[in-house]
């Protein structure tokens, strides 16, 4: 039981350090979360007997970081569209090609 | 993103056709495209969908135009920069001329269609980046059934439809043409349901879309609500993936016709 709470607390934790990293750091808290709750299960489990604690302290450090920087990121990241100059050229010269294809056709006929 | 706009991208002929009360040039709809998955929710890109009216020596065209630009957090993992642009008579909304322009992390492809009402035909120019980065060009001359829109024309075809005439349960058919194929959709109008948006609260047709003989758009789960009023809004639309859905909610809407 202690085994399989500290690889699931470290499986949790690492996946929750990898999305908070990634732009959908959303998804970080439900990993995070668990890797938490195996964290403790496996910290309690420990207090039993003479075991050494330093992965469950990886895991509570992994856990601290995924979160904050989940945190951090959902409140500091601005939802705004990126850079759009090309794409504002592409749609000028769109439209004076479509005028130009468009200039024989008589829509009244 | 191909999805969005497929899911956008269907019609109710139900009714007769009906006149176009519902949008004119000077308009423009934002809306965020996101994905959910078990209530979290991330944003990913924004979508525009505008009109505008464009004057050649004969005639003044109805330009209707769709965007979707990812927000900055995404563009160094995944950018998209699609365009796609039709431009119809305002009056019927017959399409002459139809370009889709996408660029998706690193994916180009450019599609163009001229259509000809008169003889049904379709003058088909498409061009791909390969990956050394040449471009590959198939130009292709070609029969369509006569009610076949394009994927952007459609959409606003949608709008301009009567669809308060519709019972709850109506289904009907209509062809799209995408990627030099004629696609015919299923839709449904499933109810009238009230949700709450950027723009208030709004009753809307709750629209069921799925794509015949194709398992895109599969299951019950593709939904779009257009606002049942004059202007018939999309404020919502749903679609369902592997895992979890994707979604476009409105963010504003500006000049609006009524």
């Amino acid at each position: 039981m202690r085994k399989t709470a500290i690889y699931l607390g470290l499986i949790f934790s690492i996946i929750a350090v990898v999305l908070a990293a990634l732009p959908f750091s959303n998804f970080a808290f439900v990993p995070a979360i668990l890797a938490f709750i195996f964290g403790l299960i496996a910290f309690f489990k420990s207090k039993t007997g003479v075991h050494k604690k330093s992965t469950i302290q990886l895991i509570f450090l992994l856990t601290i970081i995924a979160l904050a920087l989940a945190t951090y990121k959902s409140v500091y990241t601005v939802t705004e569209v990126g850079d759009t100059e090309q794409l504002e050229q592409r749609e000028d010269n769109s439209l004076e090609e479509s005028i130009e294809e468009l200039d024989d056709i008589d829509i009244s006929e | 993103m191909k999805h969005l706009f497929l899911l956008l991208a269907i019609s109710f002929s139900l009714l007769t056709k009906a006149q176009n009360n519902a949008f004119q040039a000077g308009e423009k709809l934002t809306f965020t495209a996101g994905y959910n998955m078990s209530g979290l929710m991330t944003d990913f890109a924004q979508v525009t969908m505008e009109t505008s009216s464009v004057k050649t020596s004969k005639s003044t065209l109805l330009r209707l135009k769709c965007k979707a630009t990812t927000y900055s957090k995404w563009d160094s993992f995944f950018k998209i920069r699609d365009l796609y642009e039709s431009y119809v008579n305002p009056k019927t909304l017959t399409p002459y001329l139809y370009k889709r322009e996408i660029d998706e992390g690193g994916h180009y492809k450019y599609m163009k269609y001229n259509f000809n009402p008169i003889s049904n035909s379709i003058k088909s120019q498409m061009k791909k980046r390969r990956s050394n980065g040449t471009i590959w060009e198939v130009n292709k001359n070609y029969g369509i059934s006569g009610n076949t829109k394009d994927i952007v024309t459609t959409i606003y075809h949608l709008r301009s439809l009567d669809i308060k005439k519709a019972s709850i349960g109506d289904s009907d058919t209509f062809t799209v043409l995408f990627d030099n194929e004629e696609k015919k959709f299923k839709f449904t109008l499933v109810g009238i349901e009230t949700i709450n948006t950027a723009l208030g609260k709004k009753e809307c047709f709750k629209l069921r879309i799925s794509l015949v003989n194709s398992d895109v758009l599969k299951g019950s789960g593709n939904l779009l609500w257009l606002t049942a009023d004059e202007n018939k809004i999309p404020v919502y639309a749903k679609f369902k993936v592997a895992v979890g859905s994707g979604e476009l909610k409105i963010k504003s809407a500006t000049g609006l016709k009524n």
